[in-house]
């Protein structure tokens, strides 16, 4: 049993001082295994804050941070599944499905996370999972004003993984899950 | 499975444990299984030889089941999510979720806890670490810490229960060993037995759970009984007997009855823990050492370690009062390095194997509460100390820091002490402290229950006082006679600590109490001193009650004498004497301490009578008329009679004195040894109790000691006193006998506060203007140490008069004030006796005169010394 939290598109201090109190009240360390960032932190405060609630944080870069040593896709294994990670700027269109299908299939990963919409989606797409956490504080982006802030924890078990999406609507935390198997069968075609 | 890896281990344990089998022939029933011995002990099975191996089996089989059940409940497994699980409970059953109760911080809160037990548990026995780091054992142990703090979320864990458990385990398995050996050995036994029943053991996994037969259980039983009979006369051993039916697999309960069973070790380590750990409705119970709160039921209000720890160095100054006395001194506090030895049961003292047979004669001492016949005496005692396996624990640690004694006395700072303790030696004859812890436990056990409370209301005292020294005398000189005579006392003495405040009503009770008491405690006295004198007159009417306690008496004496030390114990004494006595004044409890000093002063006033006082003939006639109820206040009453003891306490002695030899008159120096006994009986109850006027008095007098006797602080002063009151007042002897008398009949619980304030009064002027006089006759050897007495009275009443005023230091200055003009008067008397010569000396006819004068000489000069201290004060 693995937890991953994956978050992004903070945008800290640029358009949002922080992340929302009840989050940061539900965040505490010691039960995160793992955290993914899709990016736009946008400072080095921010990633500070994230290792806190777990040393082992893996951000790929969005184009507003500030660290340029961030790596614009990142791939990594956790359990029996193959994460991929990328901010989302450079697919386009924009969270489009299709294109992100084929970041997923170019980076070979079971579940693709992206971000740079601020707009929490999850897709089951060919035995995989593409998800975007959305913002985690509610930051507009270019495309739309009002975001619910929302990030996502990744319970992977084995060949299980049970997606809880925590999102901040009205200032009450509402959770839901998605879950996702993967198939033995998939897992013989990679 | 762990055989291989176990076996080194075992051989030296078994031989040990054949070594303290030998030592001890009487075992228990299954001597040479510990680990069932252990369950037994522990009561996790019963303990009756009544019970047959089928009951122990069913009960094996219900502790079993219950943990089976307990770890279904309990072990949460990482929440699964299921298909079909709905939505609506997602707030709350979320990896993040907030709410304790989600199966989700729960299975977070378990996964801390299995960190922590973890740390711990991959430190266990690093020595031993082929046994005990095994992932096996490693699991076993872990489950069952986590269960037992789950189940019991209260305590939760603390370190060093993983240690209090390891062993049990061990034992199990070493149980386990065993038992293969046997099977090994006995082979043709083990196959006869089953070869009929179709069942087919492997030996190599040295498993005992046999597939169950399609044979009806009850037609096992019988040929397996049949089997057996047949091998008991084919000379079977009926140890290996009882082995071989406690492995069967077909008995009561079947598999799960198996008593010595590898698939259950678990389950029955679990079990044995948590008798441990809870004591089994026995006083003992090893979880409260790990709680700082206090336990429900101890009146000490403190946490049960610290309680222990008091318990401990209770037990250590009964057995050894200097060792007590030097690590309080040192400020080194029993929790220190009790708390380390308790909570693991010495488990870090020891090696493994040594500490199994510890643990043997812990667990076979019974853990149930002794029950004392006074129920509301239970209260006042340590907890620890009211069962025989509590006891035996503290006796265990008395006997350890005994074995240490020499080592210990060596140390001068705090640090190196505590060094020598928790470095315990490990070459060391587990017998002999067995043996000594033995025979420690019986004295514990033996430990009044009130006397404990005594040290209770010290140490209650010493948390109050910041100066824990001033405390380190009484406990020191009062404990040695607790367990006889001071039960009474002290247990009033807490009775009324802890009545303080309702003092006022329950006056009249104490003055229907005291005299009582008081007679006793009269009587008692007396007797010792007559019977530390040759016989003198007025034990003729005690002759009835005499000897009743001699022996007690001697050994008291020989207490006091090694308790009481030095001159500077003087001081402390008095200053905890002070601090007593400023309390005292605050509060009424002045009646408790009175209680003691009331004797005291009637054993004084007794006794004092027929010393040539002039004031005597006054003193007797008012006790004569003082069948008046009293009529003034309470603590009025106490300080006049205080008052009373400290102006006839040199008087006392003098008495006795006299008579001895009530024609030649006395000869101070050479009457020395004969007082000493009884001046240290009265000190000695002064020091416990008393309060500071009586102190006053007696330590300006304390330094003129040139004598080797270890305490000679009132020898000189009443020496003195004699001497003084044979030569002016020689004639007043004739009228002793009456005045004895007189004495014994105002005994009889008529003690007026006026009259005996007005004998104070009287007796003080009296004392003081003897002194005077003495001093102004020049006998040089008298003069010095008269004189302090006669400002011991004057003090004594000055000192209560503030009393009343509660103002103690103040009346500590006048004290030192006066003694030191007192000492300016005989200094110049004596260089003018010096002018004289010491022939012109005609009153005393000491040879000694000379040594007088020198003796006389230091005693000034201590007297200054002292008058400085106290006026500094």
């Amino acid at each position: 049993m693995v937890l991953v939290l994956a978050l992004g598109d903070l945008h800290v201090p640029h358009r949002a001082p922080d992340l929302p109190a009840k989050f940061k009240s539900m965040l505490v360390p010691g039960k995160i295994q793992h955290i993914i960032c899709t990016g736009n932190l946008c400072i080095k405060e921010v990633h500070d804050y994230l290792k806190t609630l777990c040393p082992d944080l893996h951000i790929a870069r969005g184009e507003y941070d500030e660290e340029t040593k961030y790596p614009e896709t990142k791939t990594l294994t956790i359990g029996q599944f193959k994460l991929g990670l990328c901010h989302g700027h450079q697919v386009i269109p924009w969270g489009d499905l299709d294109s992100l299908a084929m970041l997923q299939r170019q980076l070979d990963v079971d579940i693709l996370v992206t971000g740079h919409t601020h707009q929490f989606t999850a897709y089951k797409h060919e035995g995989g999972v593409v998800i975007n956490p959305g913002s985690a504080t509610g930051a507009y982006s270019s495309i739309t004003y009002d975001v619910n802030p929302s990030f996502v924890l990744m319970d992977i078990d084995g060949l299980r993984v049970v997606v809880y999406v925590y999102e901040l609507i009205d200032g009450e935390v509402k959770v839901d899950k998605i879950d996702f198997k993967k198939t033995s069968s998939n897992q013989s075609t990679q | 499975m762990h055989r291989a890896v176990v076996d080194p281990l075992l051989s030296p344990i078994l031989s040990s444990d054949s070594v303290s089998r030998r030592s001890e022939p009487e075992k228990g029933r299954f001597g040479d299984l510990r680990g069932l011995q252990w369950r037994i002990n522990l009561g996790v099975l019963p303990s009756s030889s009544a019970a047959s191996i089928d009951d122990l089996r069913r009960v094996t089989a219900d502790c079993r089941r219950r943990y089976a059940r307990l770890r279904r409940h309990l072990l949460v497994e990482p929440p699964v999510p299921k298909n079909g699980t709905n939505s609506s409970n997602l707030e709350m059953d979320n990896p993040l979720s907030q709410n304790p109760d989600s199966t989700w911080s729960r299975f977070f809160r378990n996964a801390e806890l299995e960190r922590l037990v973890d740390q711990d548990l991959s430190r266990l026995y690093p020595e031993h670490g082929s046994y005990f780091q095994t992932p096996g054992c490693q699991g076993m142990l872990r489950r069952i810490l986590l269960l037992w703090c789950l189940k019991n979320p209260e305590c939760g864990y603390r370190q060093g229960m993983h240690e209090l458990l390891a062993p049990l385990l061990y034992v199990l398995q070493v149980d386990l060993e065993r038992l293969s050996e046997v099977r090994k050995l006995y082979e043709d036994h083990f196959t006869d037995k089953f070869d009929g029943l179709l069942c087919q053991e492997n030996d190599l996994t040295y498993s005992f759970d046999f597939r169950k037969s399609p044979d009806i259980p009850e037609d096992e039983i019988g040929s397996h009984g049949n089997a057996m009979k047949a091998n008991s006369i084919d000379e079977l051993e009926p140890e290996i007997q009882s082995i071989v039916l406690l492995s069967d697999a077909y008995g009561a309960e079947g598999e799960l009855g198996i008593v010595l069973s590898e698939k259950f070790m678990e389950h029955d380590a679990y079990c044995m823990f948590d008798a441990l750990m809870k004591g089994a409705n026995g006083s003992v119970a090893m979880a409260d050492f790990f709680s700082s709160s206090p336990v429900a039921g101890s009146h000490t209000g403190l946490p049960p370690v610290i309680e222990a720890s008091m318990a401990l160095y209770h037990l250590l100054s009964l057995a050894d009062s200097s060792l007590h006395s030097h690590l309080l001194d040192l400020g080194v506090e029993p929790q220190y390095f009790y708390l380390r030895w308790l909570r693991v049961l010495f488990g870090r003292e020891f090696s493994l194997d040594r500490l199994l047979i510890i643990w043997d004669e812990i667990f076979a001492s019974d853990n149930s509460k002794v029950e004392n016949s006074a129920d509301d005496n239970i209260d006042y005692g340590f907890r620890i100390l009211q069962s025989p396996r509590g006891a035996f624990i503290s006796a265990i640690a008395v006997a350890m820091l005994l074995y240490l004694r020499s080592s210990l006395l060596a140390t001068e700072n705090p640090t190196t002490c505590l060094q020598r303790l928790l470095n315990f030696p490990e070459n060391i004859t587990i017998e002999k402290l067995l043996e000594k812890a033995k025979s420690l436990q019986d004295l514990a056990l033996s430990i009044d229950i009130s006397s404990s409370s005594l040290l209770l209301v010290e140490s209650h005292y010493q948390s109050k006082m910041t100066s824990t020294r001033s405390t380190v005398l009484p406990s020191e000189s009062v404990s040695p006679k607790t367990p006889l005579n001071f039960v009474p006392d002290s247990y009033w003495e807490e009775k009324w600590r802890v009545a303080q405040k309702a003092e006022e009503r329950k006056k009249d009770v104490v003055e229907n109490q005291i005299p009582t008491r008081k007679k006793g405690w009269t009587e008692k006295i007396k007797i010792r001193l007559r019977r530390t004198e040759s016989d003198p007159p007025p034990s003729r009417v005690l002759s009835g009650q005499r000897g009743s306690k001699p022996s007690f008496r001697r050994s008291l004496l020989e207490d006091l004498r090694k308790a009481l030390g030095a001159e500077e114990n003087t001081e402390h004494e008095q200053r905890h004497d002070e601090i007593l006595s400023e309390q005292d004044n605050i509060s009424e409890a002045v009646e408790i301490e009175q209680q003691d000093s009331g004797c005291n002063s009637d054993n004084n006033s007794d006794d004092k009578c027929p010393s040539g006082n002039s004031g005597h003939e006054e003193d007797s006639s008012i006790y004569s008329d003082s069948t008046s109820p009293p009529n003034e206040a309470n603590d009025h009453e106490i300080a006049s009679e205080k008052n009373s003891a400290t102006s006839y306490l040199s008087l006392d002695e003098c008495n006795e004195i006299l008579e001895t030899s009530p024609i030649d008159p006395p000869l101070p120096i050479s009457d020395l040894p004969v007082n000493v006994p009884p001046t240290s009986v009265s000190n000695n109850d002064d020091q416990g109790n008393n309060q500071s006027n009586e102190t006053s008095d007696t330590s300006p007098s304390d330094p003129p000691l040139p004598l080797p006797i270890p305490d000679p602080s009132q020898n000189l002063p009443q020496t003195s006193g004699c001497n003084n009151d044979g030569e002016g007042n020689s004639a007043t002897q004739p009228k002793e006998r009456k005045q004895n008398k007189l004495q014994w009949f105002w005994k009889f619980g008529r003690n007026t506060v006026e009259a005996i304030s007005e004998k104070v009064g009287g007796g003080a002027a009296e004392a003081t203007k003897s002194a005077n006089s003495i001093s102004n006759q020049s006998n040089s050897l008298a003069s010095p140490p008269a004189s302090p007495a006669a400002n011991g009275h004057c003090s004594s009443v000055g000192s209560r008069g503030d009393s009343a005023d509660q103002n103690m230091m103040g009346t500590l200055k006048n004290i030192g004030q006066s003694m030191l003009d007192h000492i300016q008067v005989i200094e110049s008397v004596f260089q003018q006796d010096r002018g004289q010569g010491a022939s012109s000396d005609n009153l005393s006819k000491n040879v000694l005169v000379g040594k007088g004068q020198i003796t006389a000489m230091t005693a000034l000069k201590e007297l200054r010394k002292i008058s400085n201290l106290l006026s500094e004060m």
